[in-house]
């Protein structure tokens, strides 16, 4: 059987292809000139760069982690190039028109074509090609209804005082390894602001894509949702093939303020590496917000790609009555290994979070949950309700659950279940059996075993990632 | 090398039977390479050791005059009425002949370490650690390194044990802190069947001791083996250690944990489903009070296919206390076919009480049913009404509801005998809150 796995599971990644456009790229090392001339490139304040050195000598003296259930060969911080920015400084493109067409043709391969979505009404995209954001539409939309929504150098330039106010305070520079190297790093990112009691027009996206060979990406969002105000934020991300590992280590960021709602959506489709398990992105990334008083945070994640996932989506609990959401669809095929989960720390009273985790392993895979609950002495009457659920397909995959729950209020409800076991002998025979093919019996089980997480997807999203499940699971029945 | 890692290495007895040396000189080498447990340590990431280090057990455990009162008053509380088991009582780690009771059961062979004759000292060299990893739990290291003496149960193949073997580890307070170890070995051959148990109770004078446990059970092929290990010393003694089981095809081990908080107490309870069809039933209860801290730490090996494991603990968590629950499951890649199940529930019944949870599930087979499941909650407000409106008062209808949260375990004992005799003794520790909360107010 495992044989016939090996031979059916050759999943084909549809975004892998390499775009060839000159670009600036720094020639790998990592130092303090390197991140002067990040600064210096993008313009910056003299306190944003001490802020960046600050997080590179809080780096130097931290220690790589290595809790988590991956293994991956060392990572050479100094054989990677820390910057790669598409040739086209001086005149960077005000409106797609200008959008080099080239670039847009990647797009147009990746099924996201910026003039289609913008025809889709709604979709506004701030495009990170590589480290630098290409081109952001609809922006004067939504500037006329005072949100800001640009990259994060040159949110900077234009609203420093924002940025200063808000960057870090999340996810501090010493916050974790590789949120210190992403602090020293990032060059870019995009930054978010809604003002008091504004409803974002439209759902805001971004697209990330990794396109230079051996470079990191670090890219850095900020999404402040000032006081009853509301945003829907999506983040789609690709890498080229390439045979040798490359690292994403990126920070997000989100402020919401009282009474505010942020709902972050995630499509992760980095390259995951060949049926051997040979190159792939090691997707390292740092994902938290604060929810004040009555403020409602929700991440969705369907993580399909990167060879290696490290990732936890986390909320702080901080004002009573806040609520901290986590959807989560983690598929692992091939060699690929996902360490990912979520933390909910409970500090206000009467918060609430709830944990949806489906894991799927096939082939050689290795998915882990790895979440923490915590209520804190002051968590009166908050409730958690967790529920994660793995699928294992093929004998030679491993599916794994590692919740941490911790209590220090009598009050609080902690309720936890998990389950693993394989898409059962008898659902394939029902479907079998009603003239389905093996296959597509085995994709509609898992879209139905997903369901749960799709269903709080923006909707062009959901259809996306069900047809992302179902390429990746290609031939994993045996 | 931290402090109490040297200290304890000072502490090796220096009389043993010879043919322990190997062991001991193992134990020591493995213990003295290893290092005291910091926040960072996976497995002892919510239990400090600091109680250890500060209380300097740094005396040798002494031999004990058995017909001393304290003694003898004890001898009474520790009897378990209609369990008409034999008595095997130690005291301070020395084995007490004054104090044991019981008929010489023969299809069963008791003895100890130090008495055992040449076939019998080859059967324990076959088996004694090799069940209980010495590489893995670094207090099963110090255990080995201060091995000089055990207590070795062999039941023959197909012999059937009806009376059931009760060991008593009784500790008395001595002039200065001190440490003990103590040591079990169970084999069980082919198709037996047998009753052990573990039993820890200390006087009610203040506890100056420091025990380091380990029990190792063997099943062979079809052998049956009802386990139960009850924590009932007073407070202040800490204890560390684990009970080891390996089970060969379709072996049955029934095991049963109960146990009250000290200022330290932390236990391993590691299964090893080494044979198709092996079945295990793990319950465990866990009753912190005061300032106490327990640390129950599971682990079940599914190494072989077609194993099923079902495993329950409970806990109610009072006054400043903090419990430690960890419920490990690990399916091994041939392990196929495995069922396993672990509930966890855990009671907050006090502002101060902490409880740290964390089933994990480690699974490499596909054909597998696991799940696991763990809450965190405090009693039941309707059911706390209920009680009230027909005019029980809130701490009666407490102590009701949480004695009904624990004897839910309790009644499903295979031996009810054991479940009268522990009632009372846990009905005293709720009622005595009461007084207390009665007094408070």
């Amino acid at each position: 059987m495992s044989e016939q796995i090996d031979d059916l599971i050759k999943s084909h990644y549809a975004a892998g292809f390499v775009t060839d456009i000159e670009s600036d790229t720094l020639p790998p090392g990592l130092n303090a000139d390197v991140i002067r001339f990040i600064s210096a490139k993008k313009n910056e304040p003299e306190w944003m760069l001490e802020w960046r050195l600050k997080a590179y000598r809080a780096w130097l003296e931290m220690v790589e982690p290595h809790w988590a259930h991956v293994s991956y060969p060392d990572i050479d911080f100094n054989a990677m190039s820390y910057f790669s920015a598409p040739k086209r400084d001086e005149d960077r493109p005000q409106s797609l028109d200008e959008v080099d067409p080239k670039l847009r043709e990647t797009y147009d391969k990746l099924g996201i074509p910026l003039h289609e979505q913008e025809m889709l009404a709604g979709v506004a995209v701030d495009a990170v090609f590589d480290s630098v954001s290409v081109g952001t539409t609809f922006r004067k939309k939504l500037y006329e209804a005072g949100v800001i929504f640009c990259s994060i150098s040159e949110a900077l330039q234009d609203h420093p005082e924002l940025v200063r106010q808000h960057l870090g305070t999340v996810v501090p520079q010493k916050d974790n390894y590789y949120a210190a190297l992403n602090s020293a790093v990032f060059s870019d990112g995009s930054f978010v602001y809604i003002p008091k009691g504004v409803k974002c027009p439209m759902e805001l996206s971004t697209y990330f894509r990794i396109n230079e060979a051996k470079t990191g990406q670090f890219e850095r969002t900020l999404i402040v949702a000032d006081e009853g105000s509301e945003v829907s934020y999506l983040e789609g991300c690709t890498a080229p093939m390439r045979d040798e590992n490359q690292l994403h280590a990126a920070v997000v960021e989100l402020v919401a303020l009282d009474n505010a709602k942020i709902k972050y959506s995630t499509v992760q489709n980095w390259y995951p590496g060949d049926e051997e398990g040979k190159g792939g992105i090691y997707n390292f990334v740092t994902k938290r917000g604060v929810a004040h008083t009555n403020a409602h945070i929700s991440w969705t994640q369907v993580e399909t790609g990167s060879a290696i996932t490290m990732k936890y989506p986390s909320c702080v609990l901080k004002g009573d009555n806040s609520i901290g959401e986590f959807y989560s669809v983690a598929l692992s095929s091939n060699f690929q290994q996902a360490d990912t989960g979520t933390k909910m720390i409970h500090l206000g009273k009467n918060t609430r979070s709830t944990i949806i985790s489906k894991g799927i392993a096939a082939g050689h895979g290795s998915n882990t949950y790895r979440g923490l609950v915590r209520m804190n002495p002051g968590a009166t009457g908050a409730r958690n309700y967790t529920r994660c659920d793995s699928l294992l397909i093929g004998d030679q995959c491993g599916a794994h659950t590692f919740p941490y729950i911790e209590s220090k209020n009598p009050t609080a409800i902690i309720e936890h279940e998990a389950s693993t076991s394989k898409v059962s002998d008898e659902q394939l025979f029902l479907c079998r059996q009603r003239g389905i093919g093996e296959e597509k019996a085995v994709s509609m089980i898992v879209n139905g075993f997903c369901k749960e997480v799709f269903r709080e997807l923006p909707m062009e999203f959901a259809v996306e990632a069900g047809k992302l499940l179902e390429v990746s699971l290609e031939g994993a029945v045996g | 090398m931290s402090d109490f890692i040297a200290e304890a290495l000072q502490m090796v007895p220096a009389e043993a039977p010879d043919w322990l040396s190997e062991q001991r000189r193992r134990g020591w080498s493995s213990w003295k390479s290893s290092s005291m447990p910091t926040r960072k340590t996976e497995d002892w990431k919510y239990t400090r050791l600091r109680a250890l280090e500060e209380g300097a057990y740094l005396d040798r455990a002494e031999c004990q005059d058995p017909s001393s009162p304290a003694l003898t008053a004890l001898r009474d509380q520790i009897h378990i009425t209609g369990l008409d088991a034999r008595m095997l009582v130690f005291v301070n780690g020395f084995y007490s002949p004054e104090l044991s009771s019981g008929e010489v059961v023969g299809n069963m062979e008791v003895v100890l370490f130090s008495e055992a004759d040449e076939t019998q000292v080859e059967t324990i060299r076959s088996h004694l650690g090799t069940v209980a990893d010495r590489d893995k739990y670094m207090f099963t290291a110090l255990n080995d390194s201060w091995l000089n003496d055990g207590v070795f149960v062999h039941v023959k193949q197909d012999r059937k044990v009806t009376t059931p073997l009760h060991v008593i580890w009784l500790t008395v307070p001595q002039r200065e802190a001190f440490s003990l170890s103590q040591r079990l070995l169970v084999v069980m051959e082919a198709g037996s069947e047998a009753t052990v148990v573990e039993h820890f109770a200390s006087n009610e004078a203040q506890q100056n001791s420091f025990t380091n446990g380990v029990s190792e059970l063997v099943l062979a092929a079809n052998a049956r083996l009802c386990h139960y290990r009850l924590h009932l010393e007073e407070e202040h003694a800490l204890h560390i250690g684990g009970v080891h089981a390996r089970l060969d095809r379709d072996a049955r081990l029934n095991s049963f944990h109960l146990g009250l908080g000290s200022i330290l107490k932390r236990l391993d309870v590691v299964v090893r489903h080494e044979g198709e069809g092996a079945h295990c039933d793990l319950n465990g209860i866990y009753l912190p009070r005061h300032s106490q801290h327990i640390d129950y730490h599971t682990c079940i090996e599914h190494v072989r296919p077609h194993c099923t494991t079902k495993e329950v603990f409970r806990g109610i968590i009072s006054d400043n206390a903090r419990a430690v629950f960890n419920g490990r499951i690990h399916i091994h890649p041939d392990a196929q076919k495995t069922v396993a199940e672990l509930r966890n529930k855990n009671l907050l019944t006090s502002n101060k009480a902490e409880v740290d949870t964390k089933p994990e599930l480690e699974i490499y087979a596909d054909d597998v049913k696991c799940a696991h499941g763990a809450t965190v909650a405090q009693l039941d407000d309707y059911a706390l009404y209920y009680l009230c409106s027909r005019g029980i008062a809130r701490e009666h209808a407490q102590v009701m509801l949480s004695t009904g949260f624990i004897n839910e375990l309790i009644n499903n004992l295979q031996h009810p005998s054991l479940g009268e005799y522990l009632k009372p003794v846990l009905g005293g520790l709720f009622a005595q809150q009461v007084t207390q909360t009665e007094r408070a107010e």
